[in-house]
């Protein structure tokens, strides 16, 4: 799972609401003890963006694309480096991308820059260099392109189709280069650094969003933007967890779950362990998740079937007499999904999905135990594909009262 | 009954956004979280790439579409004896949706898409259902009284 996409959201992060920021003294030992973690981090290079800019023209001829267009977001600074927000980026299967925008680019990838200053006439800008462009017919929408723009598009361009972009933008996203995963390892290996500095300050009556501001906290003193959903108890059979509020009591299950940016790149970990001492019923459980996380890993080979993976994890589970399918208690969503600049992107590890599994794919492995009024297990270990089989980026959580390796 | 300063009438809101459908010639307005969401139902919600939405058809109640492991906690924020449809992780969200519009008997004319729902999701819709015309929602929410102008909620 990952959380960050609701954090900014207080109905449904419990992380949110009027988080406290540790300062000074009130800082925990654990946490104030950590350094940066981001020395000698290598950003991706303009060689190896415009090597993916040759390789979306490639997709886009397969699919008959004569151009793509972003509006910003994850693409955009995949394909250009820029994080510009109010920019129509149109990147045609022959020829110079253009860039339309109220500013120029500051990336030399960009290409052609097409200013507007009024905003009336972005899209007739727009329109005008796809005109020039000439033979533009069949544009790919970037999926996140909101659609009051491909509105705006559409009605200063009249004549023209518009179709999905994904098997341009996920075609060329989904397969992480060398680069792309030594950004992602980093990411990795700073979150288990903060969860592990943050396990250290759990005490009885914390409240979770306490737990939540430690490992913010800590991200800090690694030197990255990150944070964390702490649920706690029964909560933890949800896998958003709940608006309610909780506090720590001996005994409890204890969930945290979230990641870190490095260069854009994402991170994504789950630790399910226990406050003191676990019982029989705790532990066994944790057992079959791990288990089934172990499948997962294992079923995660080039030339298998995505759905396959989710089918590996979910007989574990079923097979100990959760679930079936969805149904709780079990397992009540996907295995995993891939990950990269986004927390969650293309490819699922989800029945339906018969995508093969390719070396540079990235997927996250965390088929949850929900068990609603008791408590939730998820242990969550990103992976990464190699010709010959799947790689953790971290070590998984040995037993439940060791939540690392 | 009057209704409390601290609790918006929703379904007052509700009734003035059917009128401005009616306005202009909207036979349903779908939905992402968002600016309008909120304002026009309370439900604050993260967008992800799991499909939570809202139809609001130009005559009956609300339908939700919500991921199936999410129902406990979209239960927590949508109002008590809204409908709800749930999607499963291998089933299509944009089902639900056209589901939704069906049932609200909307199966021609012109449906309403928030300028902030994000193309996936229109896509996904007007691929299972080609012959509804589908045009922004903007001018009916502004009527509606929908800040439009509000940031849509974290971008990802």
């Amino acid at each position: 799972m990952n959380r960050r996409l609701f954090i900014a959201s207080a109905a449904a992060g419990v992380a949110a609401l009027g988080r406290p920021m540790p300062q000074g003294q009130d800082v925990p030992e654990a946490i104030r003890k950590l350094k940066p973690m981001t020395e000698g981090i290598q950003p991706i290079t303009d060689e190896e963006r415009h090597a993916r800019i040759e390789k979306a023209r490639r997709l886009m001829r397969q699919n008959k694309m004569d151009a793509v267009v972003m509006a910003g977001g994850s693409s955009l600074f995949y394909f250009t480096g820029s994080r510009a927000a109010e920019v129509l980026w149109v990147l045609p299967a022959a020829g110079a991308p253009v860039w339309v925008a109220p500013e120029p680019p500051e990336s030399k990838l960009a290409g052609e820059a097409r200013i507007w200053k009024d905003p009336a006439l972005k899209y007739r800008t727009a329109a005008h260099a796809l005109a020039d462009r000439g033979g533009i017919t069949r544009i790919g929408i970037e999926e996140r392109v909101p659609f009051g723009v491909f509105d705006g598009l559409r009605h200063a361009t009249a004549g023209t189709e518009y179709v999905s972009a994904d098997a341009v933008t996920a075609g060329c996203r989904m397969i992480k280069s060398p680069a792309e995963i030594a950004l992602m390892q980093r990411a990795n290996d700073i979150t288990i650094a903060a969860y592990k500095a943050a396990f250290a300050t759990l005490r009885e009556g914390m409240t979770q969003r306490e737990l939540s501001a430690n490992i913010a906290a800590a991200y800090r003193a690694l030197g990255v933007n990150g944070g964390a959903m702490a649920i706690f108890g029964k909560y933890t059979a949800f896998p958003h967890g709940s608006i309610q509020p909780q506090q720590l009591r001996e005994g409890d299950m204890v969930l945290i779950d979230d990641g870190c940016t490095v260069e854009g790149y994402q991170s994504d970990i789950t630790r399910t362990t226990v406050f003191g001492k676990p019982t029989a019923r705790q532990r066994e459980v944790w057992e079959i998740e791990r288990e089934a996380q172990d499948a997962a890993l294992a079923a995660a080979q080039p030339g298998a079937a995505c759905e396959s993976v989710d089918a590996a994890a979910r007989k574990v589970i079923t097979d100990a007499g959760f679930g079936p399918g969805y149904k709780v208690p079990g397992l009540p969503h996907r295995t995993g999904h891939g990950i990269g600049l986004d927390g969650h992107e293309w490819t699922y590890l989800v029945k339906g999905n018969r995508t093969k599994i390719e070396p540079g794919m990235c997927f996250s492995d965390e088929p949850t135990i929900a068990i609603y009024g008791e408590f939730g297990v998820r242990l969550e270990d990103c992976m990464y594909i190699t010709e010959s089989g799947a790689r953790m980026f971290t070590k998984q959580s040995p037993a439940i009262d060791q939540p690392f390796g | 009954m009057p209704q409390s300063n601290s609790t918006p009438d929703f379904a007052a809101r509700l009734a003035k956004l059917q009128s401005a459908m009616k306005e202009f010639g909207l036979a349903a307005v779908v939905l992402e979280p968002g600016p309008a969401m909120l304002y026009l139902t309370g439900v604050r919600w993260g967008k992800s790439e799991r499909t939570f939405a809202v139809v609001l058809p130009a005559k009956g109640g609300p339908v939700w579409v919500v991921p199936g492991f999410e129902e406990m906690r979209a239960r927590e924020l949508i109002r008590p004896g809204e409908e709800i449809r749930i999607w499963q992780e291998d089933e299509s969200p944009y089902q639900r949706i056209v589901e939704g519009l069906h049932a609200r008997g909307v199966t021609s004319g012109r449906v309403g898409i928030d300028e902030g729902a994000r193309f996936f999701v229109f896509d996904g819709i007007r691929r299972l259902a080609p012959k509804l015309e589908y045009v922004s929602a903007n001018a009916a929410l502004r009527a509606a009284g929908v800040d439009l102008t509000q940031p849509a909620g974290r971008k990802r």
